[in-house]
């Protein structure tokens, strides 16, 4: 689709960087630093999208290994230059990050919770596992949680180099000339349509589409997907490259957990469990899976069984059913990360929620079976057959070690869970030079992208690896844009 | 003040050092009884009320943990920090669990927990209380772990 040159430009810039979360702020920085003059659109109010409010660890490998893990990760859907550029660069992200002002810790978590974050390799018997390691910003809980800290770090780089930053003025479309070079960028500024001419790049780091139930629907492997990250995130860079033929891929990957979906609230609540006394069951009472084996980004893969007779997903959405200890132990849902961490404060022992109704009790099996509509029978064979696998100290089932096997007692408790995305992996193809590519694998001139539009990650999920991939993509993308020659 | 021992425990897993590193922070946190509403305020730091007999009385404790001198598979060490209801009393705790790997890939366990800081009524009182806290918690995680190896 053409877009036509507007005959006047309202502002002008050499690099304009759409989306102001960690892609954007790399991105815009390092063009600063070379000497560009740079604009940051962002479409919300504030800037930080996904970064401000995921876990906010950051992956610092420590050895060139980490190429043949994350090549065998992506099953071949990311070129292996692709992969050995961002290894090549990550392995100085520590570097960056103490350039720039702030220093980094290793996340050494004691892990304590349901699913569990792991401190380092998400798929440990992969070769190179050993080289993944996960930081995240120097700080105490008093400066903040982790992701807080980057994005205080990250926005106080903007700030300090006095790079103009327009919030609430999302990009619209893409403007190419007649070589097909992009040379500027159609914007929405309190209502009023305004083109910013770029003199030698725009580059795209507006995140994914995970608050667009249309593309998520055509795209997404399980259905439907409630959202825990920002709801900024709706494709827009992708429907920007598609009108002006750019070549897409990823789509169908994403970064998923497990929430509960309060109908008050836009976002779901990221769950988890600090106490082995819990099980899932499939929304007929089934228990489906070794619990506390999931693989904490990858949680759709074991939701995503789809029954041709019932013609439904029978796993979506879930109930998550504990007991009493796990329900005094601590918050079900802990702020740790998630769109509306600063929105609602969990109760610590979930009386709260309770009282809302969002958990339901039941005195016995079969109180709670009929409040969850739930065939009593099935609930409780399946809650008496789990409980004869923790006596046994040997899950046969579904093989849920014994050190997280513990029987489950009445009073009982069930949640609603579905499968949540924190973001998507889809978006523009890009190459090793973050240039978006067309169909073809030709690059589009002038345009670049970063971060989770369009990221590297092709099949499975390394934690940390977002941010990560961000201020690599967002490096090597604001250098390439600065050193474009302006084309007026 | 000098730290005061509350117990000391030596014993022996039948699982490897990587395997005990992997089950210990679950393990201690089942093993403290009556812990509740706790808070994990990051990867380190945690919060919690813990129910606990004293005197006689079910009582509530404030504490707020954070784990230091972390080496793993190593050791670590949990510096905690307790409050009794109205501020009764204050105690300043510190906990070290070091994993030694020995013969036929059994791993040695070394557990200790002193008072760094605490009142001298408080310490007159409770004292005994927080040894006999420390040496039950101390036996539960050795049951626990052996159960596991």
């Amino acid at each position: 689709m053409r877009v036509a040159v507007p005959e006047k430009w309202d502002l002008e810039y050499d690099v304009v960087v759409v989306g102001w979360g960690s892609a954007g702020t790399a991105a815009a920085v390092t063009a600063h630093d070379q000497g560009a003059k740079v604009l940051i659109l962002e479409k919300m109010a504030e800037g930080g999208g996904n970064t401000s409010i995921c876990g906010g660890n950051i992956i610092i490998p420590k050895g060139k290994e980490f190429i043949e893990y994350l090549d065998t990760l992506s099953f071949k859907t990311t070129e292996r230059e692709i992969i050995e550029t961002f290894v090549e660069y990550a392995l100085k992200n520590g570097d960056w990050i103490r350039e720039m002002g702030a220093d980094v810790q290793v996340f050494r978590p004691l892990e304590v919770a349901y699913p569990t974050m792991t401190a380092g390799a998400g798929f440990p018997s992969v070769r190179g596992a050993e080289t993944a390691v996960k930081y995240n910003i120097k700080g105490t809980p008093e400066e903040g949680k982790p992701s807080q800290r980057l994005w205080k770090f990250l926005a106080g780089l903007v700030a300090k180099r006095g790079i103009q930053v327009l919030a609430k003025t999302p990009a619209k479309e893409l403007i190419p000339n007649a070589q097909g070079e992009v040379i500027g960028v159609t914007a929405e500024k309190e209502r009023k349509t305004i083109h910013i001419k770029a003199r030698k790049a725009v580059i795209l780091t507006c995140g994914g589409y995970e608050n667009d139930p249309r593309m998520k629907w055509d795209y997404m492997p399980v259905k439907p997907l409630m959202f825990l990250g920002t709801p900024g995130n709706t494709g827009d860079g992708i429907r920007m490259v598609q009108k002006i033929g750019g070549d897409l891929w990823h789509m169908s990957r994403l970064s998923c957990l497990i929430g509960f979906k309060a109908p008050e609230f836009e976002a779901a609540f990221w769950v988890s469990f600090l106490s082995e006394g819990f099980i899932f069951g499939d929304k007929y009472g089934h228990r489906f899976v070794n619990e506390a084996g999931i693989e904490i980004h990858e949680y759709y893969r074991e939701l995503s069984h789809f029954d041709m007779e019932k013609m439904e997903f029978p796993r979506i959405p879930l109930w998550a059913i504990f007991d009493e200890q796990t329900r005094r132990r601590g918050a079900l849902s802990r702020g740790t990360a998630g769109y509306n961490r600063d929105l609602y404060s969990w109760s610590l022992d979930n009386s709260a929620e309770i009282a809302k109704g969002w958990i339901l009790q039941g005195k016995s099996v079969a109180e709670l079976a009929s409040r969850i509509s739930v065939e009593p029978k099935v609930l409780d064979e399946t809650i008496a057959r789990y409980n004869r696998s923790c006596k046994a100290g040997k899950d046969e089932d579904f093989g849920r070690p014994r050190e997280d096997l513990r029987e489950l007692e009445p009073p009982l408790y069930a949640i609603q869970l579905w499968p949540a995305l924190i973001n998507t992996q889809g978006g523009p193809r890009r190459d090793k030079d973050s240039r978006v590519l067309d169909p073809e694998g030709k690059p589009i001139p002038r345009l670049y992208a970063a971060g989770e539009l369009g990221s590297i990650w092709g099949y499975l999920y390394q934690g940390a690896c977002n941010i990560g991939e961000s201020l690599v993509f967002g490096r090597i993308a604001g250098k390439n844009a600065a050193a474009e020659k302006p084309w007026a | 003040m000098n730290s005061l021992l509350l117990d000391q425990r030596n014993f022996v897993v039948g699982a490897s050092q990587d395997r005990v590193w992997r089950l210990i922070g679950k393990v201690i946190f089942s093993s403290l009884p009556g812990l509740e509403n706790m808070e994990i305020l990051d990867e380190n730091t945690f919060r919690a009320l813990l129910r606990t007999q004293i005197l006689g009385f079910r009582v509530p404790l404030k504490l707020k943990g954070k784990i230091v001198d972390m080496e793993p598979p190593n050791s670590f060490s949990v510096k905690l920090f307790l409050a009794g209801p109205g501020g009764f009393f204050k105690a300043d705790q510190k906990v070290t669990f070091a994993m030694t790997p020995v013969e036929q890939g059994k791993t040695a366990l070394a557990c200790k927990a002193a008072v760094e800081n605490m009142g001298f009524l408080p310490r007159l009182l409770l004292l005994g209380e927080a040894r006999r806290f420390a040496r039950s918690t101390f036996e539960a995680i050795e049951k626990r772990l052996k159960d596991l190896a």
